[in-house]
């Protein structure tokens, strides 16, 4: 099965074993073409949605999943945040690529902007889809881990009623104080509590560990994107990563909120490939 | 079995409509709403109540630890339990936080409970919970996915440093000393008994039979609601071969006692629904990080939702609803001994945490109460389980070898306060250039 993922949207899933009492990795991946690491955000990868299917229309796109996401686990191996960006590194060696494209969204955004400045040899260009790890007082980035998800929608979405919106309303149901749940919403209420998990462990309780002191690091071309209608992570931190990253190009997405990739995915994905192929 | 008389101090005075205009009781309550003079009487009528319940002979005194909640205004737990030890003589103190991740280095904590151990005569219960989420998570902004194992490596550096008499290196993940050696050691050894707070997940049981700890259940939805955890818990020891004793459990319960049960809740519902629609007005987005809980207790969490969600925390309840379904026992000293009796029974507890103080009950109502429990209640209660030893309990020095709070001064006043000599002074040279004494 060779780039038929991108017409169907499935994508093939791999797991790789790093080795002995080591994480194993959850790879989804798409497409034919240069190599493409895409770095999700808190929320996983529950589909293969968003800017996914569009970049692999023109990348071998290569989706990790985090320990606690997916298949992937080794959450205990990663002690602090050096071992996460280096597990990044890990992943792309065990992946067989050299210096691929390196996109991240949010969290994923924060990661890929750590690895490419602790090791700039290594990663060949950088799309970073409203980051988080950066932090001004005067406009703080909201607290991911202290909202109901009624609450969280319109922090995320520029458009609260959009499909993508009502779709994470509906997991509302889910935190029911009833004791009437199915099988299936338990299942994915721990999957939820699991990535959480995950995200708290780099991220609670404020996400900001000194990345800023590192941007200046950062050689690869990086591309910044962020929605004007971003509430999460206001859109005045598109004017650090830009000031602060050497060549850094921003590019602000109309009708946009903190999940571009769900709410613009065409005008997400046209930005990402046209910096693929070096257009500014 | 034993009965401690265990405080929450609430603020009184939050206003009426507070359900409607604040988000929440804990974490983001605008701390504008607290007067710190009102919170200067308030603070000494709480300790005065505490220290009547040790005039009226309760076992022990209890004090907690929350951070940033209008209902739970101890901070810090060891400020209070220092104020007793200097004011009462015989109740053993109770102190169920420290909540030790939250302490850098933990050592604090090994040397204020030593403190406190020291100051008391030996009267220590030292209370290790991990703590809420609300407190440690987002008041104290420890991570939830790391926070229990710092607890674990806390609790192990306290222990050793109890229980070595020399300094020695720690290199823990958490915290790096090069030189541990606390000063004062507790006067208990090898060191005062744990009490260990939990909501019933089986891990903290595993923890308690690991290290012959006892398990407190704090809850505030009563004894019926508590059977299933505590039966859960019960079992757990069988499994594990420990021994199935009553006093290896604590249980907290909110009781008002007044002379008959229609007097009861004349005077106690006002302060009944303080607590329970105002205090324990809770919100769910900031209820419990992710990660707080391990899979296998969230998982079990979710299936039973056996813990204090809001569905069961009572709100909106009447005071029938509450009396009927335990949430508070209430009423007649009959009244109260018989549910007491049938709690104790069925929970097969040993320890009984009396909250005799809820919500917005002023000094009068509460001492009252506390009059009544002591005398009227008690004495009737306190055989039962006597089979049964107390491992649990503090080994403090005899009383009579205690010393009581001012003895010093007494003992000597009469010579510090002699006149001053005139003679010569002790060195042999003439004191004639000096003042003469003032004299009253």
């Amino acid at each position: 099965m060779t780039g038929s993922g991108v017409e169907n949207g499935t994508p093939r899933s791999r797991v790789l074993q790093l080795g002995v009492e080591r994480p194993a990795v959850e790879v989804l991946e798409a497409g034919e073409g240069a190599p493409l690491v895409f770095l999700h955000g808190a929320g996983g990868v529950p589909a293969w949605e968003g800017v996914l299917p569009l970049l692999a229309g023109q990348y071998h796109v290569y989706a990790p999943l985090l320990p606690g996401f997916g298949q992937s686990t080794g959450l205990d191996y990663l002690q602090d945040q050096f071992d996460l960006f280096l597990h990044g590194f890990d992943v792309i060696e065990a992946l067989g690529i050299e210096r691929p494209y390196l996109v991240g969204e949010s969290l994923g955004g924060w990661i890929a902007a750590e690895m490419a400045a602790l090791r700039p040899r290594d990663v060949g260009r950088l799309a970073l889809a409203a980051p988080i790890g950066l932090w001004r007082d005067e406009s703080p980035v909201e607290d991911l881990f202290g909202h109901m998800v009624h609450e969280m929608v319109p922090l995320l979405f520029h458009d609260p009623t959009g499909p993508a919106a009502q779709r994470m309303l509906a997991l509302t149901q889910l935190y029911s104080d009833k004791d009437d749940r199915s099988e299936e919403q338990i299942e994915t209420l721990i999957a939820l509590a699991r990535g959480f998990r995950t995200a708290a462990k780099f991220l609670f309780p404020v996400p900001e560990h000194g990345l800023e002191h590192r941007l200046w690091r950062i050689t690869a071309p990086t591309l910044v994107l962020w929605g004007e209608g971003d509430r999460f992570v206001a859109p005045c931190y598109a004017e650090i990563f830009g000031e602060k990253v050497g060549g850094a190009c921003v590019r602000m997405i109309p009708d946009a909120g903190h999940l571009i990739g769900l709410e613009r995915p065409q005008p997400y994905a046209d930005a990402v490939l046209a910096w693929g192929r070096g257009e500014r | 079995m034993k009965f401690s008389w265990f405080h929450l101090m609430p603020y009184r005075w939050l206003p009426h409509d507070f359900r409607e205009r604040y988000h929440s009781v804990w974490v983001d309550v605008p701390n504008a709403l607290y007067d710190p003079v009102r919170g200067h009487g308030l603070y000494n009528e709480y300790l005065d109540m505490l220290e009547y319940a040790d005039e009226m002979g309760f076992d022990a005194v209890g004090v907690n630890e929350h951070h940033q909640n209008a209902y739970g205004m101890m901070p810090s737990p060891n400020l209070m339990a220092a104020a007793l030890a200097r004011r009462t003589t015989n109740a053993m103190l109770l102190v169920l936080g420290n909540s030790i991740a939250l302490y850098n280095p933990p050592i604090r904590v090994a040397e204020e409970m030593a403190m406190l151990d020291v100051m008391s005569g030996g009267r220590l219960i030292a209370g290790f919970p991990v703590g809420t989420s609300m407190d440690i998570n987002y008041c104290y902004g420890q991570n939830p996915a790391t926070v229990r194992d710092k607890y674990r490596e806390g609790h192990d550096l306290i222990m050793k440093a109890w229980s070595t008499p020399e300094p020695f290196a720690w290199n823990g993940t958490y915290t790096k000393l090069r030189y541990v050696n606390v000063w004062p050691q507790p006067i208990q050894k090898p060191h005062p008994p744990v009490w260990i707070p939990g909501l019933g997940s089986i891990e903290t049981w595993d923890w308690c039979v690991d290290h012959a700890y006892n398990y407190s259940y704090l809850s505030f939805s009563g004894y019926k609601r508590a059977q299933k955890m505590l039966d859960g818990y019960w079992e757990r020891l069988t499994q594990r071969g420990a021994e199935v004793n009553p006093h290896s459990c604590a249980f907290f319960q909110q009781v008002c006692v007044s002379d008959t049960d229609a007097a009861c809740e004349r005077e106690w519902w006002p302060h009944v629904d303080y607590f329970f629609n105002k205090c324990l007005h809770l919100y769910p987005g900031t209820s419990e990080a992710p990660g707080y809980r391990s899979e296998a207790s969230l998982r079990a969490g979710v299936v039973a939702q056996a813990g204090n969600t809001n569905q069961n925390m009572g709100r909106n309840k009447t005071w029938k609803d509450l009396v009927d379904e335990r949430y508070i026992v209430a009423g007649s000293p009959a009244t109260v001994r018989q549910q007491l009796e049938e709690l104790a029974r069925s929970l097969r507890c040993g320890h009984l945490l009396l909250g005799l103080h809820i919500g917005s009950a002023p000094i009068e109502l509460t001492n009252r109460s506390t009059y009544l429990a002591a005398t009227q209640v008690l004495p009737h209660l306190r055989p039962l389980w006597g089979e049964y030893e107390d491992h649990w309990w503090p080994r403090a020095l005899p009383a009579a070898e205690r010393v009581v709070a001012g003895s010093y001064n007494t003992a000597t006043r009469a010579a510090t306060e002699r006149p001053v000599s005139t003679g010569a002074a002790p060195n042999g040279r003439d004191g004639g250039d000096r003042p003469e004494e003032v004299r009253p």
